[in-house]
């Protein structure tokens, strides 16, 4: 049996507190089956076995504390790390390059990464942790993120409660062609950024026509 | 350049997998029966009455089962397999009797 059969039959057996501990280890940054655990959740709601507002509520917990502990390590656990990458050479950029990325996409970028593009929401935690983003606005975030994501994945499980696995799979590489898409835009963006003739000044033309 | 070449392989990759996926899921309603599944979901899943299925193990219905099936397979010194195999047997037989769109059987009189 994998991983994931593993999970689901404890999430079967035991219900919410396998729900609770699998989705806050995930939130941290430890890669497990969470959308599967979220959707048999859903499934198991329409099944009668469990109550729907005690799933959202222990799955928005699991995850908003994981997302927490993702937090504090960035911000106060890491910074011996920190200081190391930074006296590399090419280490200060990219942790500034992190800073500048969870500073500027803020809270856009928390909230999206709750929900819709979900592989990046551990390493925001950290990067937000990192670059001292105010606290309140994180949990804030994170929170409003972390409940329309359960929400949604509880519903769909529910909703389509007789064919969990194939709903998980189609979930699973929406996910990464949104990743992608959102990935191409930024490149192509700076590729035309990059391939565009600079404008000349607009003072340098006024001498020229003279 | 490189980089937005790679991006955009690999995201028409998993566009082609989505699509492939939605279209099997549409023309193949049954799910795969696996270990982590309790009687009463693979019951819901293949629309079929749960005591047909605790029937072909040889157990007693039990209201909210929760017990997965490599459980059930452990308690009947069974291999999972086995189990999973008995009761696609078992679905085969009640859908042949009692095809899906039909009335639902009344308890005890299935086969």
């Amino acid at each position: 049996m994998n991983i994931t059969d593993q999970l689901l039959g404890a999430l079967s057996q035991y219900g919410l507190p396998v729900l609770f501990a699998v989705i806050m280890i995930a939130a941290v940054g430890i890669p497990l089956p969470i959308s599967m655990m979220l959707v048999a959740a859903g499934s198991f709601v329409e099944l009668g076995e469990m109550k729907l507002w005690q799933v959202i509520v222990v799955a928005s917990a699991g995850a908003v504390i994981g997302d927490q502990i993702g937090y504090g390590l960035g911000r106060w656990g890491g910074h011996r790390v920190v200081a190391r990458i930074r006296r590399r050479g090419s280490g200060a950029t990219k942790i500034a390059q992190a800073e500048a990325f969870a500073k500027r996409w803020g809270a856009a970028g928390i909230f999206l990464t709750r929900w819709l593009i979900t592989p990046l929401g551990p390493w925001l935690n950290l990067t937000s942790g990192m670059a001292a983003y105010p606290w309140t606005r994180f949990f804030l975030w994170d929170v409003l993120g972390e409940v329309l994501w359960v929400v949604m994945y509880v519903m769909l499980g529910k909703f389509f409660s007789d064919r969990v696995q194939a709903l998980v799979e189609i979930l699973g590489n929406l996910a990464w062609v949104i990743v992608g898409l959102i990935a191409a835009l930024i490149l192509g963006w700076k590729l035309l950024r990059y391939l565009q003739p600079a404008e000349p000044l607009k003072g340098a033309k006024i001498v020229a026509e003279r | 350049m490189a980089a937005l070449v790679l991006v955009v392989l690999a995201t028409g990759i998993f566009a082609v997998r989505t699509v492939r996926r939605a279209m099997f899921w549409r023309a193949h309603h049954d799910e795969v029966i696996r270990p982590w599944m309790s009687i009463p979901y693979v019951a819901h899943s293949y629309r079929v009455p749960p005591h047909v299925l605790y029937q072909a193990l040889g157990i007693t219905p039990q209201p909210h089962d929760r017990r997965p099936l490599n459980q059930i397979a452990r308690g009947q010194n069974r291999s999972v397999d086995e189990v999973i195999s008995v009761l696609n047997d078992a679905i085969s037989r009640e859908r042949a009797y009692h095809p899906p769109g039909a009335p639902p059987p009344e308890p005890g009189r299935s086969p």
